[in-house]
């Protein structure tokens, strides 16, 4: 809130006889001239050329009335009261501030003048707390008496007392509480209008900005929102937390977009190995600014160094820098406090830990004490291109990123703005909805991919076999899926280009991506892929990204790009 | 806000008012002629930023993002409820009544709500019985016959409070009633009852000539038949050409009366002619001393949402309410017309209003008598649709109106910011503030938005300026400079500039980078992928015979290539440029441009030191008092000396040699020991402070053998103790001094120059890479000169002649701002030649490559 925007508040009355008149200003002489010593030299504008504003006719009274005039805004809420108590029954009166023209969010400042033009009407009709005051006190005597009784009466006044108390504590703290008697007291507080918030779907990832649960009393007596707060945490999409919540997901993509309204958290996307990130326009800011390279060293390295030298690494480690993480969160990055919760949930994607075992395999010198340098971050943001996935960006990349955890390296730059998410889209251009044979049509959709394919499920078979280990550590729940997953993962080769097309809906290797809940569902899915891909097919339009059609349809990203192929002629691209 | 805020022009009424002497304040004219409500306005506020919702409809995304506008507004409806039931006056209450149903109502619809007649009903009846006053019975009528109020407000009222005082002549007129807001431009009669200075107006209306005249100049038309713009040709050219200078750098428009197309382009000259010719006999005769109409206002009524306020209203007046009040004041100088025509259309609504006629039926007489009446008709349809208004105001004068938009965005937005999906995204039109940079608009391409029939088809209407505008419109092709086609067709480049000025400020036309085959095209993360369908079939329809859409779509999102590699054949060429074209017009694809900077290694940096070094020793060598020192070796053993005291007084620079070209670079390097610590040890930076002076530094300093001239201060020893478990000489790497032939490097990076591995206790040779990290110039043209040696230097490392020859000129270009891809137009060299160069110098690694929009 901008402070002292308030550059004065007046008090404006219509006498039926004397006319419009300012009975109180603050700061003095800001409306009308005024003689008293620490008046201003002159009015902020002319005052004559606006008082059919200030005392419009009554078809304006009881609104909210604003005019721009001498590049200040004036705000004023004209009441009119009618009762046969006062003379020619109407009792008109306006309560006005004025602010710079130019200021942006004004409309605060109007609730305001709202809010006590409607109280001092109340107030008003109550017991005469307006018209009370100007009883025997001359404030309509003519010029010379007048200005000396407005002088003397400056500081007996309770509205003068009011105008500068209201500008004072709006100037100062953008609130104040002033008591006027005994059951009424004038609250009043600047607040700031907020930008709308976008709707939330249900695949994107909410990530808090601010420590929520760190907050002595609960923040809302939501029920959604308080179940739904442990699960942000970055890595969850809004759907997978309302599932861990067990809350509907309306309501929680509703209590969210609440988050999002008073920017308690920002948006992400779903993050995988398998999702291509690209630089946009501001990556030149990073590279540019010291601070936001030192913040992004702060946030993407992995505290433990020294792991590099352990001899034995696997099974423990992906829990290990799992908790890691979270210690580190814990420590300074206000933004990772709410990673600090996500131990258990890193089955959602890769974890960037199981990446390392494979780094140190590879190279185990460099990884020794490896320091993280503003170069070799600009040199791993810069080779992120459209095209290439995250999966073979790692492999390009493996001495660089020891010590660096990629999901944050990436979040910081979708966060930052630097980086963009490519989403996938599909678009059916016709549909036959037996599955048909491979045309030509996809295989030029895959070349475009990369030459390197087989080169690529080559390699991720390698990331996918540690994550494996990982997992048989970490999971004890379904058994039995566990296993059925473990083996299939050892067959990485089913994924292999020629196989792809056409065994695709029934290798089960391609699901290796969504571990926990997909596995659950594994059985459902191949008969689903029996039946053909109808419930697939609204989402074929262009319009829905790959994160999107998963996460309604609960599949991974292979299984729907299999699924895809079997519904007819469709082209994938990329934004 | 840098994002630019989708196009809303938020406008709802527009109304015209004068103020009379016979008359009075006179509401003389609104549209559209059935208005909502004030209240109702007031309450649509949902802004239209994330309006592309693309749901999958599964979840009620819809009902539930309303309700959730409900609640964040600031809405005026929820507080009159509650102050009503406060309030003992039945006034309020029953108005907000109204505006809670409203709100309701008229939520969904955002433009033609108003036709509802429902709604309308409900707010008169309400009015009805709140007033109770005699007008009353006459408003329960219904909508169409409601003679009485507009906006909700009666009409008395509201011509009043539309009239303002003198002192808000040719200001802004900005009136807020709740959120929704009257803006005009009140233009009053002077003291001696004319609209225009009668003493300077010959000149002044000269100039204005010229003025307008500009584009008619420049489009050379010869068989224009008017006589005074033929005349005036040849010496408005030479103006215009002066004028031009100065416009060139970005297109500014000459202000007033912009033509657009299809009407405007001749009204420059008419308007300049005629007014020459007839204003002053005509407007001498007709004003009299005491002219009736001594003010008309022109007022636009917008109900911008809260944020956008101070946007909307100011882009509103700027650009529609100023102009047209400025435009009706020309002809009410010329002869009356504002008021001749209030004065008509005055007459027909009290003859309707006797009748009992019908509002619309009324209001469509009058648009068809009265050219005043039709062209604020036509400005509200145009304008609320943000589009271009094209006003006929009569026989000689046409001009046209519009809020300018964005073409394009150098910034993407995330989810959470305004979504305006189809701009076209791009950082080649972000103008980079520096001096030395020539504008590119001649390098640039035009990019018609619409077929050249379609826009020929449009100024059809122009009898004399077609032809030649046609010709030029007609030549331009997407894939050619500004330059090369007025090269090629004998242009004149200033005139080839202003159309293209003029064609992209109406929306016609986009300044575009020069499609080319060779260049690197993506699929646009801010496509509009809700238009997909529709683009689907219209693509399909342009291009039957070629690969779909989707297939294009699906060809350019793999890894960037150049577009060249997806074009089958060179016959192919043209027909695949066509869907390159087609595909940037509708803003589904964006050029990849690259961006670099020089990244400086440290074995330049060392290189660079230990030169400058030699270069203070051999000053001091020069210098009397050390006379007594032959040999080099004493020298530096003294040197170091000294600068061990001076380091340890606390004073330390990497490079105490010289201690006048500490510069931004030394503090970064400081910052990039400081971040290598934090990062490793997550230590703190208080350590920073500690190390420098430290004895171990001094010792080894002292220690130095290895080197001749070395006296640099070491600042990476300290990084040993804070990592104690590091295995101490675990680098076997070569540390002996670079020579240049080690500079040519074949791999210093992109890996990542390692320093602490190359640390050495027993070898700190203040000269040797490991001593330093590599940097990044940012700005190769305001370097320092410590960062200019650096540049030197690794211009001296290039072999290729032609790449040192041309070093400096690429340097101007690796900023990161300047795209590569601009390098070639802007000096001037051949493509080739400069991927050559650029080449070159990627081979060596020096530089930081990262490509976007």
């Amino acid at each position: 809130m901008p402070t002292r925007a308030i550059k004065a508040i007046f008090f404006t009355r219509f006498h039926h006889e004397k006319g419009s008149r300012v009975l109180h200003q603050v700061p003095e002489g800001s409306i009308t001239p005024s003689k008293t010593p620490s008046a201003l030299a002159e009015p902020l504008f002319s005052f004559e050329s606006i008082t059919s504003y200030l005392i419009p006719t009554q078809q304006f009274c009881d609104r909210l009335l604003t005019f721009c005039i001498s590049k200040c805004r004036v705000i004023g809420y004209p009441v009119c009261i009618r009762e046969g108590k006062y003379s020619r029954n109407e009792f008109i009166f306006n309560f006005a501030l004025v602010v710079e023209e130019g200021l942006a969010d004004w409309v605060a400042f109007g609730e305001v003048v709202r809010k006590l033009g409607r109280l001092l009407r109340g107030l008003e009709e109550q017991g005469g707390f307006l018209s009370g005051e100007e009883e025997g006190r001359g404030v309509w005597e003519d010029d010379g008496a007048g200005e000396e009784a407005g002088l003397g009466f400056g500081g007996g006044s309770k509205v003068y007392a009011l105008c500068e108390m209201v500008l004072e504590d709006l100037n100062n703290y953008a609130e104040c509480m002033i008591p006027i008697d005994d059951s009424n007291t004038i609250n009043l507080k600047l607040f700031p209008t907020r930008p709308p918030p976008p709707p939330i779907h249900a695949h994107t990832v909410p990530l808090l900005t601010i420590s929520l649960s760190t907050l002595s009393t609960p923040i809302s007596s939501d029920l959604t929102l308080s179940r739904i707060l442990p699960y942000i945490n970055g890595i969850n999409s809004v759907s997978h937390i309302a599932q861990l919540a067990d809350t509907d997901l309306s309501l929680t993509r509703k209590a969210i977009q609440h988050l999002v309204y008073y920017s308690c958290l920002v948006l992400l996307d779903i993050f995988s190995f398998g999702a291509v990130y690209a630089p946009t326009a501001e990556i030149g800011g990073f590279i540019v600014d010291e601070g936001v390279k030192e913040e992004c060293m702060r946030y993407v390295a992995v505290p433990r160094i020294r792991w590099g030298s352990n001899s034995n690494r696997g099974a423990k480690l992906g829990s290990e820098s799992d908790r890691g993480r979270g210690g580190g969160g814990g420590g300074g990055d206000e933004r990772s406090s709410s990673i600090s919760s996500s131990t258990s949930q890193h089955s959602e994607t890769y974890t960037s830990a199981s990446g390392f075992p494979a780094a140190t395999d590879a190279d185990p010198a460099p990884s020794d004490s490896h320091p993280l340098t503003h170069d070799t971050l600009i040199t791993l943001y810069t080779s992120l291109r459209q095209g290439l996935t995250l999966r073979n960006w790692v492999l390009d990349n493996l001495p660089l990123l020891s010590g660096i955890d990629i999901r944050r390296l990436i979040t910081f730059g979708v966060i930052k703005g630097f980086l963009y998410r490519v989403h996938k889209y599909a678009i059916a251009t016709s549909l036959n909805l037996p599955p048909a044979p491979p045309t030509s049509l996809q295989s030029g959709a895959q070349s475009t991919v990369g030459g390197g394919h087989a080169y690529r499920d080559s390699d991720t078979s390698t990331i996918r076999g540690h994550l494996n280990t990982s997992h048989i550590t970490q999971q004890h729940t379904n058994a039995n899926h566990h296993t059925n997953a473990s083996g299939l993962h050892h067959k990485p080769s089913l994924a292999s280009t020629t196989t792809h097309t056409t065994t695709n809906l029934f290798s089960p290797g391609a699901i290796a991506e969504r571990q926990a809940e997909e596995v659950t569902r594994l059985d459902s899915l191949v008969s689903d892929g029996v039946e053909g891909g109808l419930p697939l097919v609204k989402f074929l339009d262009g319009m829905h990204c790959f994160d999107e059609i998963c996460t309604e349809l609960g599949m991974s990203e292979k299984a729907v790009e299999g699924k895809i192929r079997g519904v007819g002629e469709v082209q994938v691209f990329s934004r | 806000m840098a994002l630019p805020l989708p196009p809303a022009s938020n406008l709802q009424a527009i109304l015209l008012v004068t103020k009379s002497r016979s008359l009075g304040p006179r509401l003389v004219f609104h549209y559209p002629p059935i208005s909502p409500s004030a209240a109702a306005l007031a309450a649509n506020k949902a802004p239209v930023w994330f309006g592309n919702e693309t749901s999958t409809g599964s979840v009620g995304s819809d009902s539930s993002s309303s309700d959730w506008d409900s609640s964040t507004e600031n809405d005026g409806g929820d507080d009159d409820a509650e102050a009503g039931s406060k309030t003992s006056g039945g006034r309020t209450s029953g108005r907000t009544g109204t505006s809670h149903r409203e709100e309701k109502k008229l939520r969904p619809g955002a433009g033609g709500a108003w036709g509802r007649q429902e709604s309308i009903d409900e707010e008169d009846a309400e009015e009805g019985a709140e007033g109770g006053k005699a007008g009353g019975g006459a408003r329960a009528m219904g909508g169409d016959r409601d003679w009485d109020t507009v906006l909700g407000f009666k009409v008395d009222a509201l011509e009043k409070i539309l009239c303002p005082g003198k002192s808000f002549n040719k200001r802004k007129f900005e009136l807020g009633v709740e959120s929704v807001v009257f803006v005009g431009a009140p233009m009053f009669v002077r003291e001696d009852g004319l609209w225009k200075k009668r003493k300077k107006r010959r000149k002044r209306r000269a100039e204005e000539r010229v003025q307008n005249g500009d584009l008619l100049a420049n489009l050379a038309l010869s068989d224009s038949d008017e006589d005074a713009a033929s005349q005036d040709e040849s010496k408005s050219k030479s103006k215009s050409k002066s004028k031009k200078k100065e416009k060139e750098d970005d297109f500014v428009f000459p202000p007033g009366f912009e033509p657009g197309y299809g009407h405007g382009l001749m009204s420059g000259a008419a308007s300049g002619a005629v007014s020459e010719a007839g204003s002053d006999t005509r407007s001498n005769s007709t004003t009299n001393d005491n002219p009736d109409m001594t003010m008309f206002n022109v007022v636009f009524v917008l109900n911008p949402p809260a944020l956008e306020y101070q946007l909307r209203t100011k882009n509103m007046y700027d650009n529609v309410t100023k102009k047209y009040a400025k435009a009706l004041k020309y002809e009410q100088a010329r002869f009356q017309y504002v008021w001749k025509e209030s004065k008509r259309i005055i007459d027909i609504k009290q003859r309707a209003k006797e009748n009992g006629e019908s509002l619309s039926a009324t209001w469509r007489k009058i648009i068809n008598t009265s050219p005043l009446a039709k062209s604020l008709a036509t400005m509200f349809d145009a304008i609320s649709n943000d589009k271009i208004a094209h006003i006929h105001f009569d026989a000689s004068f046409n001009t046209s109106f519009q809020i300018p938009q964005a073409d394009s965005t150098p910034y993407l937005p995330n989810a959470l910011e305004p979504q305006m999906p189809g701009l076209w995204l791009t950082t080649s039109n972000v103008v980079i503030d520096d001096d030395n940079d020539a504008p590119m608009t001649q390098h640039a391409a035009l990019l018609l938005l619409e077929d050249p029939e379609v826009i020929l088809k449009d100024i059809q209407g122009d009898k004399g300026n077609a032809a030649a505008l046609a010709f030029y419109i007609r030549n331009i092709v997407p894939t050619k400079s500004l330059l090369k086609i007025s090269n090629k067709h004998n242009i004149l480049a200033q005139d080839m500039e202003f159309i293209a000025g003029h064609l992209v400020y109406w929306r016609r036309a986009r300044l575009i980078a020069p499609l080319h085959p060779g260049d690197t095209y993506i699929v646009s993360p801010n496509a509009d992928m809700s238009n997909m369908q529709a683009a689907i079939s219209a693509y399909a329809m342009r291009f039957p015979t070629l690969p779909s859409l989707p297939k294009m779509l699906s060809l350019l999102s793999g890894n960037p290539k150049p577009y060249k590699s997806f074009i089958p054949t060179a016959e192919h060429r043209d027909a695949y440029m066509d869907i390159l074209a087609w595909l940037m017009r509708g803003g589904w694809v964006t050029q990849l441009r690259t961006f670099a900077w020089v990244r400086v290694s440290p074995e330049i940096k060392a290189q660079v030191a230990t030169e400058m070094e030699r270069e203070a020793v051999l000053k001091k060598a020069e210098d009397a008092r050390r006379e007594a020192w032959d040999t080099e070796s004493l020298n530096e053993s003294l040197l170091s000396d000294k600068r061990s005291s001076f380091l340890s007084a606390g004073g330390a620079t990497a490079r105490p040699g010289t201690p006048l070209r500490r510069t931004r670079r030394d503090r970064e390097s400081d910052d990039d020991n400081a971040g290598a610590e934090s990062n490793m040890i997550l230590s703190p930076r208080t350590a920073a402070t500690g190390w420098r002076g430290s004895p171990a530094r001094a010792a080894s300093d002292a220690g130095s053998t290895s080197s001749a001239r070395t006296t640099i201060a070491y600042p990476a020893t300290t990084q040993r103790p804070l990592s104690p478990a590091q295995p101490s000489n675990t680098n076997t790497k070569p540390t002996h001094h670079p020579s240049p032939l080690h500079l040519n490097p074949t791999s210093p990076s992109p890996s990542h120059p390692n320093p602490s591995q190359t640390l050495s206790p027993t070898s700190p040779n203040p000269s040797l890479p490991s001593t330093h990290h590599p940097s990044i110039i940012l700005s190769p043209t305001k370097a320092s000169s410590l960062e200019t040696r650096w540049l030197e230097k690794i211009g001296h490392t290039f072999r290729d002649p032609d790449l040192r020859e041309h070093w400096p000129m690429l340097l101007r270009h690796l900023d990161g701002r300047h795209a590569i891809e601009d390098v070639s137009p802007r000096e001037g060299l051949k493509r080739k030649r400069v991927a050559g160069l650029f080449g070159g110098v990627r081979e060596g690694g020096w530089l930081v490559i990262v490509r976007h929009w």
